[in-house]
Formats: structure tokens, C-alpha cells, sequence
């Protein structure tokens, strides 16, 4: 789910960005330090919902606050510079709105499958990627190889294979060390 | 460069986004897509300025908006918030648009946790008026 917080961040510059465009200097610098970045990693786990048969969510294992940075959308204050002693760098405080992406455990969303293997599927749902694994899958879906690998209803009516779209319920979360990956 | 800390101004125990503003996907659409026009302006090759992770919101966010125009999106929230919903129930119920009260339900369960003044005529005239927005869009 997206969110709309305020942030706040200590932004270094050198000196030679001083002057005139010290503020715009200062701005595009966060833009590029902090735009698209993603803080603290998680994994989450996730069932197919609403559709079909229950499944009984697991335990939350840990729920650190872990959110990528989509865009920033506004600088509400810029402190006081503070000069760094031995460097001649200046700390600025500063406080920017942004809009950030973080998954929610029993958040139900949409999400665009991007590929299937007889493991399960990985999807995509904006910034995160998720992978559902073929425990959660509904039984009455079969993964059927071939060029174009799915998971099917004996009777052929629901399909999901790539760019599918899926409605997913997350029920777990768990950090990782490398990458953003749900499940 | 190191030593540049971020500190949430909000706890940091996740509880508090609970409370914070929720965004929908159609709301992030317009914000997203107003920036990108902006880049736009200021450079030939917006594409190569922006993050991938920007770039994969937008798509998302384009593909499942369930309202385009700006007046519908704005009557969306404004219509959801006068049933008294927590930021992050708007969102689910706007982001995903169910069309009976059973879906309501199960999509967002705690609209019917004791308490709360929800009955299912509510929910369903609630969804009704969302309905209503899309076919007039």
C-alpha cells in the first residue's frame, strides 16, 4: 500500500555547491540519494484470497518498519547547515514528503504474475516482487509446462500464467538481507 | 558519503503508518504522473532520471486505478470518509472497489469488528456510491 509520510534525512554537501543554488543543489541531491531507495528488506508471505478456500495465515514473524521510497513530493523544511569539523562539509537538516510503498501483513492487493514454474509464481506489485509458492496455491489448480507455463482448474475456467492478474493476501513478513522479495 | 542518518518522524515500530495518510493506487497515479510530466519539462530524457522503482509504481499504479479523472478520484475519498473508516480501510476498499458486502467483508475484515457502527445496509450503500462514480466517470 502507498503512503504519504514525511521523512527526515541529514543531507552533506560540499562546499563547492554553495551560493545561489545551494538550495536546489541540496534538493536534487535527496532526490538521487533517496528516491527509489528502499530501507530495511523484507519477505512476505502471501496466500491467495478471496476467491477461494481459506488458508489459515501463519504467524507474523517479525514487522519491522520497511518501506521503499517512491517519490519524493515536497521539501517542508531545510534546517540550519552545521559545519563538520575537519572537513569543511555542512549538515543539513531536512524534512521532505514522500510517497512510499510498504506492504502490510493482511493487506490484500493486486499484482501482475510475472513468471510460473512448477514451484509456484513470482508476481510484481509495483516496487516488490512476491512469490507465491505451490503449498498455497489453491489444489484444485495443476501446473500445466509448456510455452507458456500456468496454473489451471481442471476445468480450464481461472488460468494464471504471465501477466495474469492475481488479488493476493499478505500473511507474513520476514527480513531479508538482499533484496525485496515478497511471498 | 557516510554517516547520513533518517529518522522516521513517525515511530518506527510500524504501527504508527496504521494512522498515517494511505494513498490509492488512482491518487498515486495522479501524483506520480504530474511528476513525470514535470521531468518532462525540465529534460528531454525523463525516462533515464527516474528510478526503477519509480518507474514500476507508475506502471502499477496506471494499470490498477480503478478511477482516471482527477474530480472522480477526489469524490472517491471524499465519499469514504464519511463512514468513519480507518485511512488504511479507504484505501483497501478504494484500491480494490468490491462489489458486495461479503467482499467488503473479507477484504477488509475489521469494518465488522464489535463496535463499530457498520451495519451491512452501510456497507452496501457505501458501495453503491462508488459504483455510482464509475459509471458517471
Amino acid at each position: 500500500m502507498f503512503f504519504h509520510i514525511v521523512l527526515e534525512r541529514n543531507m552533506q554537501l560540499h562546499p563547492r555547491y554553495f551560493g545561489r543554488n545551494l538550495r536546489e543543489n541540496l534538493v536534487s541531491k535527496l532526490m538521487k540519494d533517496v528516491e527509489g531507495t528502499c530501507r530495511g528488506l523484507f519477505v512476505i508471505q502471501v496466500s491467495l484470497c478471496v476467491l477461494w478456500a481459506n488458508i489459515e495465515p501463519l504467524l507474523l514473524l517479525e514487522n519491522r518498519s520497511t518501506w521503499f521510497v517512491v517519490a519524493i513530493t515536497g521539501i517542508e523544511n531545510i534546517g540550519k547547515g552545521l559545519i563538520r569539523d575537519g572537513t569543511g562539509f555542512v549538515t543539513f537538516p531536512v524534512k521532505y514528503q514522500c510517497v512510499v510503498f510498504r506492504p502490510f501483513k493482511g493487506e490484500i492487493l493486486e499484482a501482475v504474475v510475472t513468471m510460473v514454474n512448477k514451484m509456484g509464481f513470482f508476481a510484481e506489485a509495483g516496487p516488490v516482487q512476491i512469490f507465491v509458492s505451490n503449498h498455497l496455491i489453491p489444489d484444485d489448480m495443476e501446473f500445466q509446462s509448456g510455452d507458456m507455463p500456468s496454473y489451471t482448474t481442471s476445468d480450464g475456467s481461472v488460468k494464471i500464467q504471465k501477466d495474469s492478474e492475481v488479488r493476493l493476501k499478505i500473511i507474513g513478513t520476514r527480513v531479508d538481507a538482499t533484496e525485496i522479495v515478497c511471498a | 558519503m557516510s554517516g547520513e542518518e533518517e529518522e522516521m518522524l513517525l515511530s518506527s515500530n510500524g504501527d504508527e503508518f496504521l494512522k498515517a495518510k494511505c494513498l490509492m493506487n488512482c491518487e498515486v497515479a495522479l501524483i506520480l504522473e504530474h511528476k513525470y510530466e514535470q521531468l518532462q519539462q525540465m529534460s528531454d530524457d525523463p525516462m533515464n532520471q527516474v528510478s526503477q522503482v519509480f518507474e514500476k509504481s507508475l506502471q502499477y499504479v496506471k494499470r490498477f486505478s480503478r478511477y482516471k479523472n482527477p474530480d472522480a478520484v477526489r469524490q472517491v475519498r471524499e465519499i469514504l470518509s464519511r463512514y468513519q473508516l480507518a485511512e488504511f480501510e479507504l484505501c483497501v476498499l478504494g484500491n480494490l472497489c468490491p462489489e458486495t458486502v461479503e467482499e467488503a467483508i473479507a477484504m477488509v475484515p475489521s469494518i465488522k469488528t464489535k463496535g463499530r457502527a457498520h451495519d451491512d445496509e452501510a456497507i452496501e450503500k457505501m458501495l453503491n456510491d462508488l459504483s455510482l462514480i464509475k459509471k458517471f466517470e
